[in-house]
């Protein structure tokens, strides 16, 4: 099964994340949305940071944990390479906590390559496909 | 071939009718051309009806001819709420808040710089920090953040970048009253507080250009701009800063939209009535965020006549590098308008349009009163830019807009799949333009074919007489992110 794959729109550039369950499904977005940043292949797991994230519906729950870890990046530095979600539920309210592991971004080691803005609504799917989990979303670069 | 329910109502519009879509208030205009037409997505017209159904919008449901699909509006759109019935919305000025362009004139020719081109693009490139990762050369306290979204380009003069001068030449004055800089979350302040004075990456931009065409001689005489002259263009927003604000009131906006029985036709549409709390919170944010990207693009500013200054070995009076003017092309502002023969107070939404006010407006600074407002539109690193200027036509029919840019035609992918094997960079020298970008790739996905020809789109808004062409530049030294 293939992880995530580069949705083509015109100006921005999108991930399709593909996962046996909703959190495989999750993480490989995240990991989709590292790789647009850097080639994730130079990245070291050598720090981890925790994060949590709740929402009122499952679209806004990935958008806002994508958003988070735009967030790290953006206010931090801090790329990921690897994550464990720990706990993802849906009731009462969507939730999710999940490890990070990755390292500070040093521009003049990791390649440099599209600067995300922000995770968007746009187009956001989030669909059990067969047996396979599919999430499709959208950057704003 | 335009969809069938379309309608050309002249040679540089087309109407969008209000039973396009159900529930439109008002119908949609979009400018352009028989030429321009054919790149029309039509996602793009289905996001001007979507306008078109939001409450209290006013007259029509725009987009200008550099329109292309974005999130909620399409990128081009201008439209008007009341202040009564109407509503604000985020996704109607964008993510990056008050992205915008600002323009210096200078006493140089272009053959003053051409021979130490290479030297003054890489001095620029290693002076102005750019792209993906990198860190500013200012860090901000809190303390000094909060005056900065309070005070815009003014915090940045007090800060010892840039002249009291430079402030008269920007849209607002480069500070936009009324932020609050409480109203600021955590998380925006700490992405805030390295990026002022950074580039970004993307379409940003830091050119140094020559004029190669005037169009209007005497204008360019008050602008300060003639023929084979050297100028500099900065094209850049409210960073992360203004991509946080804009994320954390989506959220706000889209519970906001259910709480007062917003119908929205798509969840990027997110708004809340604009008497709402919800709406003059997200207006006080946006404000700090447009500030923020005044003061930015103040302290790239100072930093290039500063590189400038020390490459030439020259003064300041006789480097003549003045502002001509800096306008905002993502924001929201409240306006006065004729609708229906009556003034209203409006307020506009611009994502991707540029203000366009016609000469006598009380807006405009002294200088540009008989002029009208310098409008600035960049294009793609490889072809021009143009100075324009607005138009009564403007503020009847555009509630004084026009375009901000060329537009994409190509997706990132699709350039970088067509720039493959070629050395961009070498291709643009070989045209006279030396290029430094930050990223890898970024030249591949900002190179000219990717981006609409800007001459066709500056154009259009000529043609339809919603600004008048003054002049036109072309790029020689190019910084990306």
């Amino acid at each position: 099964m293939k992880t995530f794959e580069v949705i083509d729109i015109s100006g921005d550039v999108g991930i399709r994340a593909f996962g046996k369950n909703i959190e495989e499904a999750f993480t490989n977005a995240a990991i989709g949305m590292y790789s647009l940043i850097t080639n994730i292949e130079g990245i070291r797991e050598s720090r981890k940071i925790i994060i949590e994230t709740q929402s009122d519906s499952l679209e806004g729950l990935l958008v806002s944990y994508l958003s988070e870890l735009i967030f790290q990046f953006d206010a931090y530095g801090f790329i990921g390479k690897g994550i464990d979600i720990n706990i993802f539920r849906l009731e009462p309210s969507p939730f999710l906590k999940a490890t990070v592991r990755g390292e500070e971004f040093n521009p003049e080691k990791h390649e440099r390559k599209l600067l995300i803005k922000a995770a968007t609504y746009h187009k956001v799917r989030i669909e059990k496909v067969s047996d396979i989990w599919e999430i499709d979303v959208i950057f704003d670069i | 071939m335009l969809p069938e329910k379309l309608k050309r109502i002249d040679e540089t519009r087309i109407e969008v009718p209000d039973d396009y879509k159900p529930g439109m208030r008002v119908k949609g205009i979009i400018y352009v051309d028989e030429i321009l037409e054919k790149d029309l997505e039509p996602q793009c017209i289905d996001q001007v009806a979507n306008v078109a159904t939001l409450p209290g919008i006013v007259g029509a449901s725009m987009a200008m001819p550099d329109v292309h699909t974005g999130y909620g509006f399409s990128i081009g759109g201008v439209a008007a709420f009341d202040l009564k019935e109407g509503i604000v919305s985020p996704g109607g000025v964008g993510y990056d808040i008050n992205c915008g362009v600002r323009l210096l004139r200078s006493n140089l020719k272009k053959i003053d710089v051409v021979p130490g081109l290479k030297d003054l693009v890489s001095i620029l490139y290693n002076e102005i920090p750019s792209g993906v990762g990198s860190k500013g050369k200012i860090r901000l306290t809190p303390e000094n953040e909060e005056r900065l979204l309070l005070n815009g380009a003014r915090w940045a003069v007090d800060e010892g970048y840039g002249e009291a001068s430079d402030l008269d030449r920007i849209e607002s004055g480069g500070c936009i009253d009324g932020a609050e800089p409480e109203l600021i979350s955590k998380k925006a302040y700490e992405r805030g507080k390295a990026q002022q004075g950074t580039l970004g990456s993307g379409n940003h931009f830091l050119e140094i250009q020559y004029v190669d065409e005037i169009y209007d001689e005497k204008a360019a005489n008050v602008l300060g701009l003639f023929e084979g002259q050297v100028t500099v263009m900065i094209h850049t927003g409210s960073r992360g800063f203004g991509h946080q604000v804009c994320t954390d009131f989506l959220e706000v906006m889209a519970r906001a939209a259910s709480k007062y029985n917003i119908a929205l036709p798509d969840r990027e549409l997110a708004c809340a009535p604009y008497n709402s709390p919800e709406a003059q919170d997200y207006l006080a944010a946006m404000r700090a965020a447009a500030n923020y990207a005044w003061a930015n693009r103040q302290c790239i500013m100072h930093w290039a006549r500063e590189a400038f200054l020390n490459f030439l070995k020259t003064t300041p009076g006789e480097l003549g590098m003045n502002l001509i003017y800096d306008v905002a092309h993502n924001i929201a502002k409240v306006e006065e308008h004729i609708v229906d023969g009556k003034r209203k107070r409006l307020i506009v939404h611009r994502k991707g349009a540029t203000r366009a006010f016609p000469p006598g407006h009380p807006e405009l600074p002294e200088v540009y009163k008989n002029t009208g407002q310098p409008v600035l539109i960049p294009g793609d690193m490889g072809r021009a830019s143009f100075v324009l200027l607005g138009t009564e036509k403007a503020m009847a029919e555009t509630f004084g807009s026009t375009c901000h840019g060329a537009g994409r035609v190509m997706s990132r992918h699709q350039a970088i799949k067509k720039a493959k094997g070629r050395a961009i960079w070498r291709e643009m020298e070989d045209k006279g333009i030396i290029v430094r970008s930050a990223g890898r790739e970024t030249l591949a996905e900002e190179m000219s074919e990717a981006y609409k020809d800007i001459s066709s789109v500056v154009d259009v808004v000529h043609r339809a007489g919603i600004s008048k062409k003054v002049a036109r530049l072309r790029p020689m030294g190019v910084i990306k992110g």
